[in-house]
């Protein structure tokens, strides 16, 4: 009998992981066909900013090789865009003209920057920071640049200034928020990041944002709505992403921020799924990986063994390194009047710790320095363990807590235990 | 003179009546290690806690260095001549009774004598007096209204000899440890022995004990009036030695009668069980051997005299004074109570044991001494004399070696009279106590280790106190001080002393001169000791004469007294009960030491294992009154009486009373906010020996809410912390703190920049609710302070932190410290690797040499590099180069 085809729209991290837990089920369940808009094998998207700095190198960050799909019988079309989705013909078109049936199609779409409402952007050396392709063009055009502005005080922007900032430009970072990584942090962490890149030569610009570009052709500079200008031959916007639904929205499937599906990762066409960044689940859209390993987990336990496993959003905590500063954030993290807020500050040295507690319970964490016992917080936030005399030792992490706390959960251990039973 | 090589130095142990000998042994000018002297009859190479960690106070850290006039350090001449000539000038214009010297049970027997010579023979006044008046002056009063002569009978030996030993007012496990561990080996080895124990308070003397009777505070003379009424009924007397030895029995008994005709009557008045009386009056009635062993608790009492003239009774009554294991037995508290009264360095003594009221005595005394002007009457005794100052009377005194701002009772008082003092010249080894704080003039002494003299035990044995140490900065031996400021007043040729073996030779010779036999104190086989033999000078116990040259174990064997008849007088006791007039409610507030702190804590405080013991001022309550009063252990609680509070944390103790509580007299404005337990009692004395009632004080109990507690550990010394309540502790390096406040939680951030010392190196634990704070501070990368507090949660213990003081920290070590404990628990896995899983580079190493040796492997093992796979070329790179 003929295997089933599936076919899957998208090369990136999320379709990698897919093939990853397919094949660990059954090689064979599916005749497996992969579109990519970019050229070569998936790569390691979290990787550019290294790669950009030149810390590392393209080999050491693709995640497949060409070889591998043939390897592994996959029919792989990189470079190659699909644009539209015959759903009563079951049928996928691409840019280059092919035409492939499905019996069953995942789009792992992903996502693309999201767009500033700056003026004049159209000049030469404005950059988005998302693709191999983007850092190949910024590392180009930093050989022939002084001055960078790099727009988006978040993860990838900082990443992009520091990766900058080491090959000897001038950096300036304009940020929309009074201070960085305002979705992760609270402002005394965010300041502390600031001052720590600052000390690596990064100027920054906060509660300000790009009015419009300025130059003929090429960027010369840019004008901010608080008026001041700054100099650049080149810029990186990196301001956040947008779900990649249009070519879902063309084909007809419902729509929100992302393409929709349901717990089991359907679409409103029930032969079409989808993951990654693309997707809008229960109203929420996704950028960090583990939510989407977990969805690649479950809809390769669907195709291939026919299981309707729900999935569910669970909270992640964020655990970064931002250009070798250790961060992690989870659940709140501002100050409200409701709120009880314990926080421990080195001055010296630049750590720094803050707990949220509500109704004598954890319910936030921000770490910056040493987040070590960031999993620990985590997992008593999710086990809403009543804190009592544990609150003033808590801030000093597991270690300290267990001495003499046998009822606190030793969330190491149990890592240690699943550690051993894979 | 270096010294550059170990050298051993027999001494005697600064602490306790004991007298233990010590042997210290230095290096380089430090004392290095101390340890008993096998040779010395007092403890026979034993020392007890404190006098083992003497080695630990002797830093020069605190000393008083250097002369001082209203605090600005002057030269010796400037500050002895402020002290002559305001003398001079007072004695001229109001009289040598306008000056006053009070001394300390701590100096020397030579030191002594010189202040005695000089105030009694030379200014013509009588005011010396002592803090020995606040320890023994009601023992010394009940003998000698009893022998006519303030005479100890026993020895220590009597305490293996006794088959029963009566230990009452006296915690000896903790006051005088040495006797009493002698007292456990005897028991141990004579189990027949038998020990009672007469104590409100079931003390650790209690382990010893067959049997303890916790009597009403303060019943003492009733119970032994009882007892001579029981020994006549029972027919258990020794009228012989009545008949021939004896005066003053019938009036005694008669009294004792009235007041305990019976068992009934006696056990009520004690509050004890009538057949615990009868079992301890039956066994005193058939033993021979009864040692009656009497300290503080007797002699600090409104009725002392009367209480150890009680006792002794009984004794005089059975015959059992000064025969082997049979005497009553006054053990005294100062290492040197007795040496100092045999010079005469009480008030109301003349000198060697001889009287103001016998004018052959006076007329001796002022030929010996070849004296201008002496005194012809006995001056003002400690309580007295104080009060005097305050009145204006008294307009210069000149304090040695102790504290009274702390020690004497109505502390409040005594700082007022201070204050107002014309002149109060304070001549201590220590710098800052409560009493130095209210000088006009600082002298630095020497102090033990750097001083030569002797010294007298409870048991009437002189031993030689050897200096080995060179006095630190200008510091002098206080006889020196009193010789030049002798000299300056015009008297020098009589105080031309060059050592203090002139001294003890001259006070030698008085003891014997014109004596004959006819007063106590004896040691004119002593006046020709040369340089040499003082020097090497072994414990020897008075009298030492020509016919008794080894000196004297026991007095009194032979049944003649040193009263006009020759014979011993019983008196007439009617007890009474404490002075302090209790309220409703009232608590009765006994006062007491502490086991391994010694007074005023200027020399036991220095030792942080001294501390360990206990570390804050406390009150010990009884569990019922606790319970009812819903006071926990550990909670701050209130003492209140005479408009003066004290502070400390509660022990629940089943040794208390229901109804009293005990504090300990050692802390003081120096160590803690509301430490000093003796502002709380009024100055009431014992009529006859001037003694306070230190012992039986009415004080309000209360228990204490704090709004927050807290502590700090600080390399730096804090001198008045701002808390509500605060009490201090010295460390092996710096200083902690116990602290409390009562009203509004303070803005911590900024209040403890406000009093702390500064530093821009902070770190800080913040609690937006304000129930927690916690900071450490750090100068040069060292940590400089930790001060935490919480207004609900227990804070850690310091023991760690302690030893974290002057450290540089790293920053994850930084990170912890506030946490108060070490970090072991959390393995340092190093640069975090993997931020997925949160593996560190350590952890990663760790794994490779178990043979994860690959990316996946490390990634089942430890779940690297599985999630987001960023930290994957970090861990190839990691087996690369492994």
């Amino acid at each position: 009998m003929e295997r089933q085809h599936l076919v899957i729209i998208g090369n990136g991290m999320a379709t990698s992981r897919l093939l990853d837990e397919l094949h660990s089920r059954d090689a064979n369940a599916y005749q497996v066909t992969v579109f990519g808009d970019e050229p070569g094998g998936a790569y390691n998207r979290i990787q550019l900013s290294p790669l950009l700095a030149g810390n590392t190198d393209r080999k050491s960050i693709q995640l497949k090789s060409s070889l591998w799909y043939k390897n592994h019988g996959i029919r792989l079309y990189s470079n190659d865009a699909i644009i539209a989705i015959d759903r009563e013909q079951q049928t996928v078109v691409s840019q280059n003209g092919l035409r492939c049936r499905y019996d069953q199609l995942i789009l792992a779409t992903g996502s693309r920057p999201a767009k500033i409402p700056a003026g004049n952007q159209a000049l030469a050396g404005i950059f988005d920071f998302r693709t191999e392709q983007d850092v190949e063009r910024i590392l180009n055009r930093s050989a022939q640049s002084r001055d960078a502005l790099v727009i988006g005080g978040g993860l990838l922007g900082l990443e992009a200034a520091d990766a900058l900032a080491s090959k000897g430009l001038n950096v300036t970072l304009v940020h929309r928020g009074d201070w960085l990584m305002n979705r992760q942090l609270d402002p005394q962490a965010g300041e502390l990041l600031r001052a720590e890149l600052a000390q690596r030569g990064i100027r920054f610009v906060l509660g300000d944002e790009i009015s419009h570009f300025e130059g003929l052709e090429q960027l010369t500079g840019a004008k901010l709505k608080s008026g001041r200008r700054l100099d650049a031959q080149l810029a990186i916007i990196a301001t956040g992403i947008t779900p990649n639904s249009a070519l879902a929205r063309s084909a007809g499937l419902d729509c929100g921020r992302g393409l929709q599906v349901d717990d089991l990762l359907r679409s409103s066409d029930e032969r079409i799924s989808a993951l990654g960044e693309c997707i809008e689940h229960r109203g929420r859209t996704f950028g960090l990986v583990a939510p989407i390993w977990e969805q690649a987990r479950l809809l390769a336990d669907r195709l291939v063994r026919g299981l309707a496993t729900p999935y569910r959003d669970a909270p992640v905590p964020t655990k970064l390194k931002v250009s070798g500063i250790n961060l992690f954030s989870a659940g709140e993290y501002l100050d409200a009047p409701q709120l009880q807020s314990l926080t421990l500050c080195d001055s010296q040295s630049g750590s720094y710790r803050k707990l949220l507690v509500r109704d004598n319970r954890l319910v936030g964490a921000v770490l910056y320095g040493d987040v070590q016992d960031g999993q620990w917080y985590f997992e008593l936030m999710q086990r809403q363990q009543a804190l009592g005399d544990l609150l003033p030792q808590l801030i000093f992490g597991r270690a300290c807590c267990l001495d003499d706390n046998p009822d606190v959960p030793d969330t190491t251990a149990t890592a240690i235990t699943q550690e051993i039973a894979v | 003179m270096t010294h550059n090589t170990e050298s051993s130095t027999l001494t005697t142990c600064p602490y306790c009546g004991v007298g233990c000998g010590v042997e210290a042994r230095s290096l380089d000018n430090r004392l290095i290690a101390v340890s008993g002297d096998t040779s010395h009859p007092a403890n026979s190479g034993r020392l007890c806690v404190k006098g083992s960690a003497l080695h630990e106070t002797a830093g020069t850290e605190g000393r008083l260095l250097y002369p001082q006039i209203q605090g600005q350090r002057v030269n010796w001449d400037t500050a002895l001549d402020k002290v002559a000539d305001t003398f001079a000038r007072l004695i001229d214009q109001h009289g040598p009774d306008s000056v006053a010297f009070y001394l300390s049970g701590q100096i020397l027997t030579e030191d002594y004598y010189v202040a005695n010579k000089l105030m009694k023979g030379f200014i013509g006044s009588g005011n010396v007096d002592t803090n020995s008046r606040l320890c023994m002056s009601s023992a010394v009063a009940g003998q000698k209204r009893a022998f006519g002569s303030d005479t100890v009978p026993a020895c220590y030996d009597d305490l293996d000899q006794a088959d029963l030993v009566l230990l009452t007012g006296s915690n000896a496990a903790w006051a005088h440890p040495i006797l009493y561990q002698r007292l456990a080996r005897a028991k141990q080895a004579r189990p027949q022995m038998q020990v009672v124990v007469l104590d409100p308070r079931r003390t650790a003397t209690c382990d010893l004990a067959d049997r303890h009777l916790a009597l009403k505070p303060g019943t003492d003379a009733f119970l032994f009036n009882g007892l001579l009424s029981y020994l006549a009924r029972e027919d258990a007397l020794d009228h012989a030695y009545i008949d021939a030895h004896c005066e003053g029995f019938d009036a005694a008994l008669a009294q004792a009668q009235r007041q305990c005709p019976d068992l009934i009557t006696t056990a009520a008045h004690c509050g004890l069980e009538p057949a615990d009386v009868q079992w301890l009056f039956e066994r005193f009635a058939r033993t021979e051997r009864s040692l009656t062993f009497y300290s503080q608790g007797i002699n600090q009492s409104s009725s002392g005299t009367d209480k150890a003239n009680a006792i002794i009774n009984c004794h005089l009554a059975t015959g059992r004074v000064g025969k082997p294991g049979a005497s009553p037995f006054s053990i005294t508290g100062q290492p040197n109570a007795m040496g100092g009264r045999e010079v005469g360095g009480l008030a109301n003594q003349l000198a060697a044991h001889m009287e103001f009221d016998n004018p052959k005595h006076l007329e001796t005394v002022a030929e010996f001494w070849q004296a201008p002007r002496l005194a012809t009457t006995p001056g003002l005794k400690a309580v007295d004399l104080f009060q005097a100052i305050e009145r204006g009377e008294v307009k210069a005194v000149w304090i040695m070696g102790t504290n009274p701002a702390v020690s004497l009772p109505d502390s409040a008082q005594v700082r007022r009279a201070l204050q107002q003092c014309e002149l109060v010249v304070v001549s201590d080894c220590v710098e800052h106590t409560d009493t130095t704080a209210l000088a006009d003039v600082l002298l630095p002494a020497t102090t033990w280790a750097e001083k030569d003299g002797t010294v007298t035990n409870s048991e009437r044995r002189i031993s030689r106190q050897r200096g080995f140490l060179q006095a630190p900065g200008e510091a002098r031996h206080d006889w020196q001080i009193l010789c030049d400021v002798a000299t300056r007043l015009g008297f020098g040729d009589a105080f031309a002393y060059r050592h203090p073996a002139d001294i003890f030779q001259e006070h030698a010779r008085l003891s014997g001169y014109r004596n004959q036999g006819s007063r106590d104190f004896d040691i004119s086989a002593l006046a020709e000791l040369s340089r040499a033999q003082y020097d090497a000078l072994a414990p020897i116990q008075w009298p030492v004469t020509e016919t008794r040259p080894e000196g004297t174990a026991r007095m009194f064997a032979d049944g003649r007294f040193f009263t006009p008849t020759g014979r011993a007088r019983l008196l007439p006791i009617e007890a009474r009960l404490p002075a302090g007039q209790r309220e409703d409610g009232d608590f009765v507030l006994n006062t007491g030491r502490s086991r391994d702190q010694w007074h005023t804590m200027t020399r036991t405080a220095r030792s942080p294992r001294l501390l360990d013991h206990c570390d804050e001022p406390y009150v010990e309550i009884s569990q019922r009154d606790a319970q009812r009063l819903r006071i926990r252990g550990g909670d701050l609680v209130s003492l209140a009486a005479l408009n003066a509070e004290y502070i400390g944390r509660a022990r629940i103790s089943n040794q208390q009373q229901t109804g009293s509580v005990f504090a300990p007299i050692h802390w003081n404005d120096r160590y803690a906010s509301h430490g000093c337990v003796d502002a709380l009692v009024a100055a009431v004395t014992d009529p006859v020996s001037g003694q306070p009632e230190l012992k039986q004080s009415p004080v309000r109990l209360l228990g204490l809410r704090p709004r927050w507690q807290g502590m700090l550990l600080s390399l730096d010394s804090i001198d008045t912390p701002a808390s509500d309540y605060w009490s201090r502790v010295t460390l092996a390096q710096g200083e902690r703190y116990a602290l409390a406040g009562f009203t509004e939680r303070p803005d911590w951030s900024d209040w403890a920049r406000s009093w702390l010392p500064a530093s821009a190196d902070l770190i800080e634990m913040l609690d937006s609710h304000a129930n927690h704070y916690r900071a450490a501070a750090f100068r040069d990368g060292r940590l400089l302070w930790v001060f935490m507090a919480s207004c609900d949660a227990e804070l850690p213990p310091p023991a760690w932190l302690a030893t974290q003081l002057g450290r540089t920290l790293n920053s994850k070590e930084r990170m912890q410290l506030l946490s108060g404990r070490a970090s072991e628990g959390a393995p340092d896995q190093g640069a975090i690797i993997c931020s997925c899983f949160q593996v560190g580079e350590k952890r990663i190493r760790q794994a490779m040499k178990g043979g994860a040796t690959s990316v996946e492997s490390l990634g089942k093992v430890l779940s690297c590099g599985t999630n987001c796979g960023s930290c994957i070329p970090e861990l190839r790179a990691l087996i690369e180069h492994a």
